[in-house]
């Protein structure tokens, strides 16, 4: 590879697609279980607790998706700069949604 | 001196919160000037950013479903009642945002960044927002805290007034 690599590799594309993924399915989730009581209540039963259940299923769900894109050729077609700016975009609109989910809600 | 077992878990919480993004921070910095010497150096450090963090997150929901209902309960009474209703619940819910890409940190920097000009602006971008992120943590978990002090002054005062 030269310096000036577009691409990422395989298992780092990948990754970096389910991080962008899992940190967007977070806040939706976030923000669904405080509008929905049946959901909250749901996800409680699985874990005690519906914090913890939201946070094991964030990170099983980054590992699942990591593992899942980098057997498929669907982070390859992204390109590795697309990819920064897909993770750095979803970490910035997910930080800025919750908190105006809770300045609202 | 009596230092409850809570105390040691929020302090131990909140000091791999803080080991965690200076961690991040020596990746950023050596990922700055990546080169073959440091590569081993950026792994391993970004591998201990990880550890750290997945620490804080341990110790922070041990913390926060056993001892942060009395909390809870004090600061809605209390003149901060946005240090939960607004704070902690942003808090407790932007930390997957830290921890995830914490966990990704190590896979981004297996990659050969002095060979690679995308893999190293990945590395760069995902640190810094960890260091961001770590920061807001930490002053989002002293609001809440102050959310907490004000309630007890405040039912010390209404105490030392009756």
């Amino acid at each position: 590879m030269s310096a000036g690599t577009p691409t990422l590799g395989r298992t780092n594309a990948s990754f970096a697609l389910a991080a962008a993924v899992s940190i967007l399915v977070n806040t939706v989730l976030a923000c669904a279980k405080d509008a929905s009581k049946p959901l909250k209540d749901f996800m409680a039963s699985i874990c005690g607790h519906d914090w913890t259940t939201q946070g094991m299923f964030v990170v099983i769900l980054f590992v699942l998706l990591g593992l899942i894109f980098s057997k498929t050729s669907l982070s390859g077609k992204i390109a590795g700069t697309r990819l920064v700016s897909l993770l750095v975009g979803s970490t910035v609109l997910s930080g800025v949604a919750l908190f105006g989910w809770y300045v609202l809600y | 001196m009596n230092i409850a077992s809570s105390d040691i878990v929020l302090l131990a919480h909140a000091s791999f919160g803080v080991l965690g993004t200076l961690t991040a921070l020596w990746v950023f910095v050596e990922a700055l000037n990546a080169n073959p010497e440091n590569a081993n150096r950026i792994r391993t450090a970004a591998v201990i950013a990880a550890v750290f963090m997945v620490m804080a997150w341990i110790l922070g929901g041990d913390w926060y479903l056993h001892f942060y209902p009395a909390d809870k309960a004090l600061i809605l009474k209390g003149p901060w009642p946005f240090a939960h209703n607004l704070v902690m619940e942003t808090k407790e819910h932007l930390f997957f945002l830290t921890l995830t890409l914490s966990l990704y940190l190590p896979i981004a920097a297996r990659e050969k960044l002095f060979a690679s000009a995308a893999a190293r602006r990945m590395v760069l971008c995902v640190a810094m927002l960890i260091v961001l992120s770590g920061l807001g943590m930490e002053g989002f978990g002293a609001i809440v805290s102050h959310g907490a002090k004000v309630a007890l002054l405040s039912n010390a005062a209404k105490g030392a007034n009756e």
